[in-house]
């Protein structure tokens, strides 16, 4: 495939209001596609299907090993339920210290404000308080667990 | 020896550390903003963290959460890149504070050289020449005006904390010295939280031209040849080549030998660039030195086979220079493809790339973190690719260039290519006959 011609060809797409385009010749079969324009992207829009066939994406990596973040539950939250998340980067406690009761459990009641977990970040431990009154539906974290910035820490049902 | 090394940055330079760090078994931890979650930094390293909102106070330049991000995952080494903390000798300090190694100079060296104006004495008294200007911030306004009569106009207004072309303002007359000054002091307040400023000669037609320093901590200081960033935009380097097509070699040698004996004289350590302006006359004048590596190091990895980020770290882990005896061989030329649109002002050009083909074959190297499907989020710099070719001479490297520039497809988004195109055919280029006022002149011819 001559690239100043698959050049022209994207252009012309790109400049016209066509969202799809499909050119034979030769034994060869060009298939260009434009789906409307996102804001975050989750597939790779422009698909070739010629000769040769051209995978200009990456290929992601094979899921990297030890990424320290929990994956957000796949199931939908309801509306009620809020997800607290850890608002900086550090080590997650459950409780004050070591032998203490932890801060709450799940069916513990919170007010907002209340503190609900410790992340500790060089050397400092910071309380980290609850956004909203309610009810401790399921905690996400471990004790002693790394966390990160947005990392989901617990479900809380608002009452 | 290091083990792990976090990554404080993000983008094509994160993307280049994390390369060369697995070519020597040392493990990866990228960190990334919420808006940088598909950058491709974060799938390459072995581990990512996220620590913090698009907004770089809130992600890269938060140094809690950087160090925290450190601790998490048990990195021995953080390196900061370029830009973000890599110049920030508090980051540098708390790294040290933390147990982590911060693989840069000491923190020492990074304020003697941060603080232009005490950077500029340095030189002074290591016997660089310097642009005559003011000794010490100017306290006001009448001083202000004082030293520019003694120096003679025209004058530069520059921040003493500043860098990057950011709060400097050149006066051709006395009248304009008033406004500039609080203008150029404004942006300084923005840009760097400090507008403490400095006054320069202006130096007419000037080239910029630059020394690469490497040093040891076992004593061995060497320099890697000059690059010629002469080709800029608002002080912003657009494209980088080595060797100068300008300087003679007897001029190389004394910026060679000013440069090793400026970084002798701080005793410094690690990477580092020695910025100098030559003006017609082949006098060059120091203006700042820069304690980490430079965007534009690809061009002196090429002509003088040097890894950067293998140097850095071996001087991190206490070991010698691997390259002593350093060889030119050939020429090189980097071209800085940003997403901004040439032809509108270079407003920049965030997106959606919906298509991304990269130039290849000999003599080429890309560096870059944009794939097709990608989308540059709009906090960022603009920068898409750097786009490096070698070759045996410099018109061959300019052949080379533009073919490479050619096969680039970038689509989705407005860049840069077109610009470097016009501007590697221009005679003027071609015969090396500009200065950096190059591009500005070009635009008032252009419209």
């Amino acid at each position: 495939m001559d690239l100043n011609y698959l050049k022209k060809i994207i252009k012309m797409l790109d400049e016209s209001n066509l969202a799809e385009l499909e050119i034979e010749e030769e034994g060869t079969k060009l298939k260009l596609s434009k789906p409307r324009p996102k804001i975050a992207a989750t597939s790779y829009p422009v698909q070739f299907t010629g000769q040769p066939v051209q995978d200009i994406s990456p290929k992601p990596a094979t899921e990297t090993v030890e990424k320290k973040e929990t994956k957000p539950q796949e199931e939908a939250i309801p509306e009620n339920v809020v997800e607290i998340k850890s608002p900086m980067v550090g080590t997650f406690y459950a409780a004050p210290s070591p032998d203490s009761e932890p801060y709450v459990k799940v069916g513990s009641t919170v007010k907002e404000g209340t503190t609900i977990c410790i992340i500790e970040a060089m050397k400092l431990m910071n309380e980290i308080e609850s956004e909203v009154s309610g009810k401790i539906v399921k905690i996400l974290v471990e004790n002693g667990q790394a966390v990160e910035y947005d990392q989901p820490l617990f479900l809380i049902e608002k009452i | 020896m290091i083990e792990k090394i976090l990554i404080a940055n993000r983008g094509e330079i994160a993307l280049r550390i994390i390369r060369t760090c697995k070519e020597l078994g040392i493990k990866t931890v990228a960190v990334y903003s919420t808006v940088d979650k598909n950058c491709l930094h974060v799938r390459f390293a072995d581990e990512a963290v996220c620590i913090g909102s698009g907004d770089s106070s809130a992600s890269y330049l938060n140094i809690p959460r950087i160090i925290a991000a450190a601790e998490i995952t048990a990195a021995d080494a953080i390196h900061p890149g370029y830009g973000f903390l890599s110049e920030n000798a508090e980051f540098a300090e708390i790294c040290k504070d933390s147990n982590l190694i911060f693989i840069g100079p000491e923190p020492e060296q990074i304020r003697q050289m941060g603080d232009k104006i005490v950077a500029r004495n340095n030189a002074k008294n290591s016997g660089v020449p310097i642009v005559p200007g003011s000794e010490s911030p100017i306290s006001s306004l009448e001083e202000a005006e004082k030293i520019a009569d003694e120096i003679g106009y025209p004058i530069i207004l520059k921040a003493a904390a500043g860098g990057g072309g950011k709060g400097m303002r050149a006066v051709r007359e006395k009248s304009h010295l008033e406004m500039a000054l609080q203008i150029a002091k404004n942006e300084a307040l923005s840009a760097f939280g400090n507008d403490d400023m400095y006054i320069e000669k202006l130096i007419e037609s000037p080239r910029h031209v630059e020394i690469q320093i490497l040093a040891d901590t076992l004593g061995n200081i060497i320099h890697v040849g000059e690059r010629d960033c002469t080709i800029q935009r608002r002080h912003q380097k657009l494209l980088e080549e080595t060797p100068s097509p300008f300087i003679n070699d007897e001029t190389r040698l004394k910026m060679e030998e000013a440069s090793i004996n400026l970084a002798k004289s701080i005793n410094y350590t690690g990477a580092g660039t020695v910025e100098f302006l030559v003006d017609k006359n082949m006098n060059f004048y120091f203006m700042e030195m820069n304690t980490r590596l430079q965007v534009e190091h690809p061009v002196t990895e090429a002509v003088y086979d040097v890894d950067f980020i293998k140097e850095q770290i071996r001087i991190a882990d206490g070991l010698e220079i691997s390259k002593k005896d350093i060889h030119l061989n050939g020429h090189s030329i980097e071209c800085r493809i940003n997403a901004e649109n040439p032809d509108n002002n270079f407003m920049p050009s965030p997106g959606l790339i919906t298509a991304f083909h990269t130039p290849g074959g000999y003599g080429i190297r890309l560096d870059t973190h944009c794939y097709a499907g990608y989308v540059i989020p709009p906090n960022y710099d603009p920068m898409i690719a750097k786009l490096v070719v070698h070759a045996d001479t410099r018109d061959e490297a300019i052949k080379r260039m533009l073919r490479a520039l050619d096969e680039f497809v970038i689509e989705g988004v407005k860049t840069t290519i077109p610009l470097f195109q016009k501007i590697l055919t221009d005679k003027k280029f071609i015969e090396h006959d500009y200065d950096t006022n190059y591009l500005e002149k070009r635009e008032e011819i252009e419209v």
